[in-house]
């Protein structure tokens, strides 16, 4: 008998042992997968969320990510108007976020604006009627949410209202706009009810309108490749704006989510640990148990490095069965904890912690063979190093 | 916003020794969290200039306080520093004068939260009312999030641990089969056989549970150490109850001496001769 046969044959000589080792070899090897899809998976799903429409640059207020405060900057068409002139540069459009106000019979409705210049946006994508053309005035975009909340449809005509006044009871601004279409805002959070209009109609409504004041700038470069060499370029000459490509923005989000990314690390070597001890006990014990066998084949021949293969291989082959449960449990249980996780209040809803890819798949499969045939190398040294005759004899007794 | 205006200091300096009083006092204070203090290496009697803006930064002000901000677990990752000001001297640096974000209101002892809120609300336009409940429950969802992350992570380490467990038992009673063999060989009876191995295996998680238990106490002192440290705060970040210790030390007794009854239970019922390898 040779190689795999012999370690599953002995793996088989005790099936209950064989398999709870394998059982806690598929939880932690469970666990190592959740851990290492989390670790990965909020840099990947932000860094795919961030460029789901092609924008490759976030301009802000000094000091503050995209709204993360209510700070604005001023003279967007100025600005958009330099950056533009870049050739690096395919599109930049400016977007203001604000609160405004609706009513559904009696109630008001408090909703969040957005003011875009739909040449160039990067928030949303349309799902049933019409987009907004540079100069309308009169249109609205609503989100799902928002067009249950306020029960208006393709074509009704919303009175919105900015800039609510307690002290005189009215509305500092209002404006009746049609619905064009419904939309799918690409960063709200689940249910957020969003509408948008052109930039200028919100400036209106958001009493914005005087020093074009936004929210954020975005910036589309041609060539993915030139994103960072674009947003160093623009942080040189506007220094008074907060410039972060895509990279930057991963990097303050991958600081403010440290907690999780620490947490998969430490869940991942403790599932390692757990994964060695376990592997590393049932082969010391099999070994110890088998060691009149072992003599008997070196007596009649088989070479040292065949053992401590078989025995290597034996660990191998635990931790391969354990690993394959392990990654059909860990896809399971990553679907559960992601629906967990995603529902933080105000995170985008198109947000995932747990992203499956192949490379986390890999490296979480290559980390735990590695790991299993380590466990391996003490019983495997013991079972090179045992006394032939001695063992031998102490068996015939 | 906030920059060092290292050129003024002395100038200011001088203006105050040579008794310009009325124009210190017209100079707003601010007060300053500690981590922003030593960030910009501040101290009181500093003067800073703010602005909305960086080629507005018109508005000096002078560091009137440093304070220790209070624990806030929804603020810690964001490293956000924080300064206060008196409500008249920053509606005027935002031009918005005479607006507020929120109002708080104190009620008489015995006045319901909720029913004044809602009260407030029927009159309102333009602002909603909220009881300290309701908002410290709506706050809040972030930590109820991520105790619920917690629990979920909880139940598969416990899964995990008690196959681990009962692996573990399993080897180690099974390791006892030459010994179990030969007790039964002079006529020890099973259930003696059976009374020892669950001894043990009792034994055995009873010192398990007692080493888990210190190592718990050293992780979390390990935990609230790092991360104390990592965000600059006084929080806690883990906390080991009574209860806490309880649940994993009954929890871990009963799986390690079901565990290690079963194992026994196998043990006992195998022939003596099968136990010595002969069988």
């Amino acid at each position: 008998m040779r190689g795999l046969g012999w370690s599953l044959k002995g793996l088989g000589r005790h099936r209950l042992r064989s398999a709870l080792s394998v059982a806690g070899i598929a939880i932690s090897a469970a666990m190592l997968l959740d851990m290492v899809m989390l670790s990965g998976g909020i840099e990947k799903s932000f860094a795919e969320l961030l460029l789901a429409r092609g924008y490759h640059i976030r301009l802000t207020p000094k000091g503050t990510l995209p709204f993360d405060t209510e700070a604005t900057l001023s003279g967007a068409g100025r600005l958009i108007a330099a950056i533009r002139r870049d050739s690096s540069v395919e599109a930049a459009g400016a977007v203001l976020g604000t609160s405004l106000y609706s009513r559904r019979n009696d109630s008001l409705v408090t909703l969040f604006g957005y003011g875009i210049q739909p040449e160039a946006q990067a928030l949303y994508t349309l799902e049933s009627g019409h987009d907004l053309g540079p100069a309308d005035t009169t249109g609205v975009l609503l989100s799902l949410p928002a067009a249950h909340l306020l029960g208006a449809g393709l074509g009704d005509s919303v009175t919105f209202m900015g800039r609510l006044d307690p002290q005189v009871v009215t509305a500092a601004v209002g404006r009746k706009l049609v619905v064009r279409g419904i939309v799918r805002w690409v960063y709200d959070y689940r249910g957020q009810p969003s509408v948008g209009t052109v930039l200028p109609a919100m400036q209106s409504l958001a009493g914005q309108r005087i020093g074009d004041h936004v929210s954020l700038l975005m910036v589309k470069v041609r060539e993915d490749t030139a994103a960072a060499l674009v947003a160093a370029r623009l942080r040189t000459a506007f220094p008074q704006l907060e410039v972060n490509s895509v990279a930057d923005l991963v990097r303050h989000f991958k600081q403010r989510l440290v907690y999780f990314r620490q947490l998969s690390y430490i869940l991942a070597s403790m599932s390692l640990v757990v994964t060695v001890l376990l592997i590393g006990t049932l082969l010391t014990i099999t070994v110890n148990e088998r060691l009149g066998e072992i003599a008997t084949l070196r007596a009649i021949g088989i070479s040292r490095a065949t053992v401590v293969r078989e025995i290597l291989l034996e660990g191998a082959v635990l931790t391969l069965l354990g690993s394959s449960l392990g990654i059909v449990l860990g896809l399971l249980t990553a679907r559960y904890l992601d629906s967990i996780l995603t529902s933080f209040p105000g995170l985008p809803a198109a947000f995932s912690f747990f992203v499956p890819r192949g490379d986390s798949l890999t490296t979480a499969a290559l980390v735990l063979l590695l790991t299993g045939v380590l466990a391996a190398l003490y019983p495997a040294w013991l079972a090179a190093r045992a006394p032939i005759a001695a063992t031998l004899r102490t068996e015939a007794t | 916003m906030i920059t060092r205006a290292r050129k003024l200091g002395g100038l200011l300096l001088l203006l105050v020794t040579a008794g310009a009083r009325c124009l210190w006092a017209q100079v707003p204070a601010i007060a300053i969290e500690r981590q922003l203090a030593r960030q910009f290496d501040l101290s009181v009697g500093d003067t800073v200039s703010l602005g909305t803006q960086v080629d507005s930064l018109n508005l000096l002000v002078i560091v009137g306080a440093i304070y220790e901000p209070r624990p806030d677990p929804a603020e810690i990752a964001k490293r956000e520093r924080h300064l206060r000001m008196h409500l008249p001297d920053l509606a005027s640096l935002l031009g918005a004068a005479d607006r507020v974000d929120r109002i708080s209101i104190g009620l008489r002892p015995g006045i319901s939260a909720d029913s004044a809120a809602a009260i407030l609300d029927r009159g309102a336009y333009g602002y909603r009312a909220f009881s300290s409940e309701a908002i410290a429950s709506e706050s809040s969802q972030t930590f109820l999030v991520v105790s619920r992350f917690h629990r979920a992570i909880a139940v598969i380490t416990v899964v995990a641990s008690a196959v681990f467990l009962l692996c573990i038992m399993l080897l180690k009673v099974e390791e006892r089969r030459l010994d179990a063999a030969v007790m039964r060989f002079v006529g020890v009876r099973r259930r003696t056989i059976f009374g020892a191995l669950l001894l043990e295996a009792s034994l055995i998680a009873v010192l398990g549970s007692a080493l888990g238990t210190v190592l718990a106490y050293l992780a979390g002192a390990a935990t609230n150490a790092y991360y104390r440290r990592f965000f600059d705060t006084i929080l806690t970040f883990s906390i080991i109850t009574p209860g806490i210790v309880a649940f994993g030390v009954v929890l871990s007794l009963v799986l390690g001496a079901l565990a290690g009854a079963f194992a026994a239970w196998r043990l006992v019922r195998t022939r003596p001769l099968v136990l010595w390898g002969r069988g």
